[in-house]
């Protein structure tokens, strides 16, 4: 439904995406995930046909985004980082324009506009003047717009940005009820909502994609739960590597800082048995801590990674 | 021929909205008070300096009708210049400033729809107080027997006049997102050229200085149409200015895509 080769946009000579490929298929979630600045934004902008790309090509429901833009358009329901609302309008007016100008008119178009502000529990405010709501009622108007054509593929730029928990939990439903019939490609920085959402995630920094995986393996990549550090007082770490590492559930053990760490078998929990072995061993265990990976590292290490091949790259460029 | 009825739907679309939103907001209600209450002050000062003219007499003596009431359409004219960026500073500049912009740009529309739309929707809200000031040439019709097609292409011109200040305030305000820019722009541009044909006879070389003359607002309304005579290079010097006006704004608008 989404096909992109090669995408890049310069701003000037700043490069903010940089040779992005990626596909969503009919009825995907996908989870762009990533920092601020990361290239979120403008990926996106290219690919509802605001802006052209400089270099690569991009494809909606086999119309590419650039050459046949109004027929991309007509296909995307789009939902800007700042939603974009008219103010001295209603919520009602406010839809109902959008719907008029993606084409539709009469009975249909006011059936359309009642369904959708059903659907985004909006009914009851649809008179309201938008100036008069909160930020998470506007962020449903928002969504309104950019369902109320039936678009196959809906693009929504942090949709859940400044949102109460509460307010992103409801936005949260909404987008996974919307995507069960449509592709969805959705941007965010937070960990949790891609987990939850997506069934795919694309990891974005500084214009590339360092990481595409499914929310499992990323998510225990970045949650690193199966990793541990114990700490035990009187044995030495040799020793104590040596033993847990005959355990059930154990991958690995291996001496690190004065303690050890260990990997638990995939889905499965080893801190019980080391825990008991341990103390069964009459050592003193000091120290038990998961060794998570926070989003902060992965992206550490992602880019990390990035700039190093990147610095390699340019150094290759200037021996030749 | 669909992309025609398409168009023609989204265009209804666009001029219906932006007509709507001007009377949500105070600024057509000043900028129609201000337009009504000078040109029915200079009507009626007009009127009494008719009257006075020709002695007692209502309507007879020296001064025609007429002049009455091109004399104020001519002052109205001018006065365009100043109240029409008023109404056309928002039109585009306050979309880019709060980000609907995006929302029109990423919409199934094409951009000159969008320029076009608004153009109309403006010279919509005009055409409602000039409507309103048809009273003027009524109350002459009513109490004298002024000429009729003087005061038929007097007011076809002052519409179309309003029209192209209007397209060029729509020019303006399609190329900053600050409202008192796109004032400053739209005033400075149709005052040079309410007066280009003061360059033209500061340039001796005849070809040139015609050149400037023809230009010139002033030369295809005050000194014809607002005189009785419709000529056909007239009407097309306005539609083609408001053509070319609304041509570059559609421009400067896609324009916003490329510098994003």
């Amino acid at each position: 439904m989404i096909q992109v080769e090669g995408l890049t946009k310069y701003y000037g000579n700043y490069r903010a995406i940089d040779s992005l490929s990626f596909h969503a298929d009919a009825g995907e979630i996908v989870g762009f995930l990533g920092p601020n600045g990361a290239g979120k934004t403008t990926t996106m902008r290219i690919l509802t046909g605001y802006m052209p790309p400089s270099e690569g090509k991009a494809t909606i429901a086999g119309f590419d985004v650039l050459e046949e833009s109004l027929e991309v358009r007509r296909h995307i329901g789009y939902l800007p980082e700042t939603v974009p609302l008219y103010k001295e309008m209603s919520v009602w007016q406010y839809v109902d324009y959008m719907a008029a100008l993606h084409g539709m008119t009469g009975r249909e178009r006011g059936d359309r506009v009642e369904e959708v502000l059903d659907k985004v529990g909006m009914t009851e405010r649809a008179a309201s003047m938008i100036d008069s709501l909160s930020k998470g009622m506007r962020q449903r108007v928002g969504l309104a717009q950019a369902l109320v054509h039936r678009p196959k593929v809906l693009i929504l730029d942090e949709p859940t940005i400044g949102l109460d928990p509460r307010q992103v939990r409801e936005v949260r439903e909404l987008i996974r009820e919307v995507g069960k019939e449509r592709t969805v490609l959705l941007s965010t920085h937070i960990l949790s909502e891609v987990s939850q959402l997506c069934s795919r995630i694309l990891v974005i920094n500084q214009g590339h994609i360092v990481a595409e995986d499914d929310p499992e393996t990323l998510g225990s990549r970045l949650q690193g739960q199966q990793r541990f550090y114990v700490r035990v007082g009187n044995a030495d770490p040799e020793v104590v590597a040596q033993t847990i590492r005959g355990l059930a559930n154990v991958v690995e053990a291996y001496p690190a800082e004065r303690g050890v760490e260990v990997t638990s078998a995939k889905e499965k929990d080893a801190r019980p048995i080391v825990s008991q072995t341990i103390v069964g061993q009459g050592w003193d265990l000091l120290e038990l801590k998961p060794l998570g990976m926070s989003m902060e590292d992965i992206f550490m290490e992602l880019t990390t990674e990035d700039y190093i091949a990147e610095m390699e790259g340019e150094m290759e460029e200037e021996e030749e | 021929m669909e992309g025609v009825s398409r168009s023609l739907h989204t265009l209804w679309t666009i001029t219906k909205h932006e007509f709507a939103l001007y009377w949500v907001s105070p600024i057509a209600y000043i900028v129609g008070g201000v337009w009504l209450f000078f040109s029915s002050l200079f009507f009626s000062l007009n009127l009494n300096q008719l009257n006075q003219s020709g002695g007692n007499a209502f309507f007879g003596g020296g001064m025609s009708p007429n002049d009455a009431l091109s004399s104020t359409l001519n002052t109205m004219a001018f006065l365009l210049i100043f109240l029409a960026p008023g109404l056309t500073m928002r039109l585009v500049s306050e979309e880019i400033r709060s980000g609907t912009h995006e929302l029109l740009l990423t919409s199934p529309v094409h951009d000159w729809e969008v320029i076009v739309g608004k153009w109309l929707a403006v010279w919509g809200v005009f055409t409602v107080f000039i409507l309103i000031s048809l009273i003027y040439p009524a109350l002459l019709l009513w109490r004298g027997t002024p000429d009729r097609t003087q005061i038929l292409t007097a007011y076809l011109g002052y519409w179309i006049w309003a029209g192209a200040v209007l397209a060029i305030g729509v020019l303006a305000s399609a190329l900053t997102q600050y409202q008192l820019v796109a004032f400053i722009i739209s005033v400075v541009t149709t005052v040079a050229m309410f007066i280009a044909n003061a360059f033209g006879n500061l340039i001796t070389q005849p070809t040139l200085g015609e050149v400037f003359r023809q230009l010139t607002l002033t030369a295809h309304y005050q000194e014809t149409m607002l005189n009785g005579t419709l000529k056909w290079v007239d009407l097309a010097y306005f539609i083609g200015l408001i053509a070319l006006c609304l041509f570059l704004a559609t421009q400067f608008l896609n324009s916003r895509r490329w510098r994003a």
